[in-house]
Order: C-alpha cells, then structure tokens, then sequence
C-alpha cells in the first residue's frame, strides 16, 4: 500500500510545478461562479422565489457546484497518452496494479487542489458572494460523505472513458461528449428541479445525478433526513456499477495490450 | 537447464488493410480487412546467466517482438519461454521485481521531478530495502558522475545525462535481467562509451544477464559476448560478433598518400577501390599478402608521405548480411 501513497505524494509534487495552471484554475473557477450568479441574478429579476427557491440559495448551489468541479478536474489524457507514447508497457513492466496507480496519482492531485485551490477559492466565495453556511453540522458530515462519494462516481466514469483509449487512441470528442453529459445531467450548471420531468425521470436512470446534485442537495438541506441514507446508497451503487464495468474494460484492454501489441 | 530458453517461438499479428484512395478509406472504415503477418516465426535459443546478448536485425526484422514477449508484456501466439523457470507472461508480477528494462526512447522517469524522486519512488515500487537502495545510488553516483544533476527535474536534463539516469534507475533493485532497447540512441561518442563502460562493469561485477538490441554495432562489438542475428522473423546467426568479423572481413583497405600523382600503379594483390588526387585507397586480402610485404614493396617503386591501414568494419559485414550481398556460410559454428 505504500507505494500508492509515494504515488500520491509525487502526483502533488507534480502539480505543484505547474503553477501558471494552478492560478488559471482558481480565477476560472471565480470567474465561472460570477458569470453564473449574474445570469440566475437576471432570471430572478421579477421573483422572489423560483419553483420554491430564493435567489441566496441558488448562489450557494452555484458556488458549491463549481468549486467542486474545480477540486474534481481530472487529467483526463493520462492514460491515453501513456497508451499512444507506448510508455504503457513501461508501467506494465512495473510490479505494481495499474488501476491503483492511476487512481493513486488521482488522488493527489485532488489533495493538491483541496489545499492550494479550493483554500483561497473558498475564502472569496464567503467574502464576495455571501456563501450560505451548511444546513446543519450533521447535514455537513453527510455532505462531505456524499462529495467524496460523488468524486468516486466520477472518477470511475472518467475511468471507463480513459480506457477505451486502448481502442480508439484518439478520445478527444469522448471526453467531450462526457464533458458535457456531466455538466448538463448532474446538475452542475442548473440544478435539476428546473428541468422538465421527463428529463429528470430519465436522468435519475443514470449516474449522473450521483456526482455533484446529490452532496450538493445535501449541502443546502434540501434532503429529508429519511432519504440520506437512500441517496448516499445509490452514490455506492453507481460507483459499484461503474467500477466493474471498469473493471471488465481494464481486463480486455491488457489482453489487447499483450495480444496486440498495443 | 538455462537461465532463459525459448522454444519455436511465434507471434502473427492481425494487420488491418487499408484500401487507397477515398472510397477504399471509406469500405475500409466500414468493413475492415485484415491478415495475419507472423512478426516472429520459431525462434529458439537458449541463454545462460550472465550472458551478454545482443540482438540486431534489419528494422521490422521481430527484434523487439521478440524482447517484448522475454519481458512479458507481449503473449507469443505459440511456442514457449521460461525465464528462471517462470513464464514471463503468466507469471508477469513475479517477474517483473526480477528484471530492469532501458528503453532509449522511452523514460521511466518523472519528467516534470528531479531524478533523485524518481529513485525514491522506485524503492516503494520494488521494495528494495535501505540500504541497499542507498548504496546502489551512491555506487551508481560515483560511476555515471549522477551527483551533478540528480537533483534537477528529468525535462532540463540532455539526453546523455537522461540515458545515465535511466541505467541507474532500472538497477537499482538489482535486477537478474535487464533489457536494453537502443540504449545508446541520439547520444555523442563519448556518452556512448561512458554507458557501455558501465554496462560492462555491472555485467562483471553482479553477474546480471543482460540483453540488447541495437542497430550500433559498436555498443554490442564492446559489450556483448554474443550475437543472435534475425531476420524476417528467424533467426539466421547465433554466436560470436568476431567469427563473423574473421570469416567475412578478410579485406583490409590499404590507404596511402603519394608524394606526386602516379598513374596507373599496378601490383599484384593491391586493387584500386578509390582515388583524390595522391591520396588512394587499396582493398588487399589479408590472409594471402602481409601488410608489411605491400608497403615494402611500394615504398620501393613510389614515393610515400604518409600511409595507414583500416579494419574491415562490422557495420559493413552486417549490411551486406541484410541485404543478402553475403550468405552465411554453414560451417560457421552459429549459423542457424
């Protein structure tokens, strides 16, 4: 296990060097909670209250939103540039699990964006935009049980798209098309109360919902309390799911790997 | 029974066709074509422990097929290989802690962290205890002069000092076996030597086995006691770079420089390949006439400023192997 947690280490080393990047994410993320807040700012113009929700509490399900997109930015061409570079069978000649690896290097880069961006991203958000407090303490608990649980969701879909660069080499338009699946059907951008019932029927369907409407539903109280433990279950499920579907892709990729050459 | 042995080994690869033109991309894209081109076609050798090896072979020759499926990142479509009684596919986390690979172009090391945290690294991964860790870097320090850039980031570092790290790098858990893919690649004469010297004297002091493929005939003439030739998948010659050098470089080019330009300088044994102004080259056979004996007699006819002697160049023998100029022939001990 210790190997994993070097590989956690070095992965925050190496984000440190960037820092140009590290900068760019914290003002793009400011930026795009600014924006959001002035176009929710004009939808609200004439109400007090839009399907039940007042205004402060839209800005807190914005900030909270992309904030949390920010910390879950993933490098989403690490392993396809490992697979066209073919530095892949250098990792295969590794006595080490690949899948740990990846997610290990993962994981460090989201300590590296908790303590570096989200810190200062945060603090702004409280100043400049009058960030709502948590529900309640034990709200907050679940929420951040839930947001981590949101993360694995993610970062296992990611996964399975990653891995289908062993076939299509090039996952540019995938990762796009995922990209915006994301944005669109968690709740990301606008939360899903606004969307049409059909819609929302069809999303709750997929594991979506489970990344960021979830905690951030959580977060703002909007959950009874009878229906946490039903939601963070569904959280485990889709990440269960999603998982073994990864699982079964990684086993065809190294077969490929050793049958094919690459 | 040998360290590695590999047994009428065979890779096809399933090759897709591309149809020219347009509409052939397009059917292509629709309906893909393929067919079976077999990259190795039962090779068999065996290697003992400590052996240096080196593996040359024309480009597309199976080379690297061949080095992918000893490491075991590649299944061979038939036949069989054990290294140290394990297979290297089946048994691929086992024997990944027991060999070393150095890929000229690839890196195993963290490009954007100093070289020093990739060998920090590399102790978790391999689990290699302290100490030796510790003194396998300050051994290696001292030989490959490491201490002057370990602690700078691999992306400032020139290729030279990269390919330095790289060896130190897959050494350092004291591997049985390692492999060296183009080791010496894109680097200057005296980082050249600097490696092989080193590979060497690992070789000698620690008994690794140790393979390379190449196309620089220096790096296996210096460090490889044998040479496995292949090509189109087979292999066409197992066994000594000088049994090749003996049977087939038996010409010698006699260089001389004249003090005014003859014409028409005639003498048994002596045949005019080249010539600038005074300056001429001879090719002569050196079993049937001896150096001493043709500058002798030139010198007795000619006037001589200055005049040297080359050795037939294995770079030369190897090119006429490949293009077929030269049949081995089958009294030679390694011809397959």
């Amino acid at each position: 296990m210790r190997v994993y947690l070097e590989f956690a280490k070095k992965s925050f080393q190496n984000s440190i060097v960037y820092r140009m990047d590290y900068f760019a994410g914290v003002i793009n993320a400011i930026v795009m909670i600014l924006v959001n807040i002035y176009i929710w700012k004009a939808i609200y113009e004439e109400e007090a209250a839009i399907e039940g929700v007042q205004f402060k509490i839209i800005v807190t399900y914005i900030i909270i939103s992309f904030l949390m997109q920010m910390v879950y930015m993933m490098d989403e061409y690490f392993i396809e540039n490992k697979v066209r570079s073919g530095l892949i069978s250098m990792d295969m000649l590794k006595p080490i699990h690949f899948r740990w690896y990846v997610f290990s290097y993962n994981i460090g880069t989201v300590v590296f964006r908790l303590l570096l961006q989200f810190t200062p991203a945060i603090i702004v958000s409280i100043f400049l935009f009058n960030l709502l407090g948590p529900f309640s303490v034990l709200y907050f608990s679940y929420f951040l049980l839930s947001a981590v649980l949101g993360y694995l969701v993610l970062y296992n879909l990611n996964f399975i798209v990653w891995i289908s660069s062993f076939w299509f080499y090039w996952t540019f338009s995938l990762v796009t098309i995922k990209d915006a699946a994301v944005m669109i059907l968690s709740g990301a951008m606008i939360p899903l109360w606004f969307m049409p019932e059909w819609l929302v029927d069809f999303i709750k369907l997929t594991p979506f919902d489970a990344i960021f409407y979830i905690p951030i539903r959580v977060y703002l109280g909007m959950v009874p309390e009878q229906e946490i433990l039903s939601a963070l279950f569904r959280q485990v499920m889709w990440i269960f799911i999603l998982f073994l579907i990864g699982q079964l892709l990684w086993k065809a990729a190294t077969k490929k790997l050793v049958v094919q050459g690459g | 029974m040998a360290f590695i042995e590999v047994h009428d080994l065979v890779k096809e690869y399933k090759v897709n066709i591309r149809n020219k033109g347009l509409i052939g991309s397009i059917k292509s894209l629709l309906i893909p074509e393929y067919t079976m081109k077999s990259a190795v076609d039962g090779i068999n050798f065996t290697i003992e422990e400590g052996e240096t090896v080196g593996f040359i072979g024309p480009n597309g020759a199976g080379k690297s097929t061949t080095v992918k499926m000893l490491t075991g990142i590649l299944v061979p479509t038939s036949g069989s290989i054990t290294i140290g009684g394990l297979s290297p596919y089946k048994d691929r986390k086992l024997n990944t802690a027991k060999l070393g690979v150095v890929f000229g172009q690839r890196s195993q090391l963290w490009w954007d962290l100093p070289v020093i945290d990739t060998f920090d690294l590399l102790k978790y991964i391999y689990k290699i205890p302290e100490n030796i860790h510790k003194s396998n870097i300050e051994h290696f320090s001292e030989i490959l002069g490491l201490d002057e850039f370990i602690k700078q980031p691999v992306r400032q570092l020139s290729l030279g000092q990269r390919m330095r790290a790289e060896i130190a790098a897959s050494l350092l858990h004291n591997p049985e076996i390692i492999f060296f893919d183009e080791p010496t690649i894109g680097l200057d004469v005296v980082a050249k030597e600097k490696i092989r010297e080193f590979v060497k004297f690992i070789n000698k002091e620690r008994n690794t086995t140790m393979l390379f493929t190449t196309h620089d005939m220096v790096d296996i003439e210096k460090t490889c006691d044998r040479m496995i030739i292949i090509d189109h998948g087979k292999k066409i010659y197992d066994g000594t770079v000088e049994e090749i050098k003996d049977t087939y470089g038996g010409n010698r080019i006699l260089s001389v420089e004249f003090g005014q330009n003859y014409e028409n300088i005639l003498m048994s044994g002596l045949e005019l390949i080249e010539e600038k102004g005074n300056k001429k080259h001879f090719k002569f056979a050196k079993d049937d006439f001896q150096v001493s004996y043709l500058i002798q007699k030139l010198s007795q006819q000619y006037e001589i400023l200055d005049i040297t002697v080359q050795e037939p160049e294995i770079d030369g023998i190897i090119r006429e192997i490949y293009q077929g100029g030269i049949k081995l022939n089958e009294s030679l001990s390694g011809v397959c």
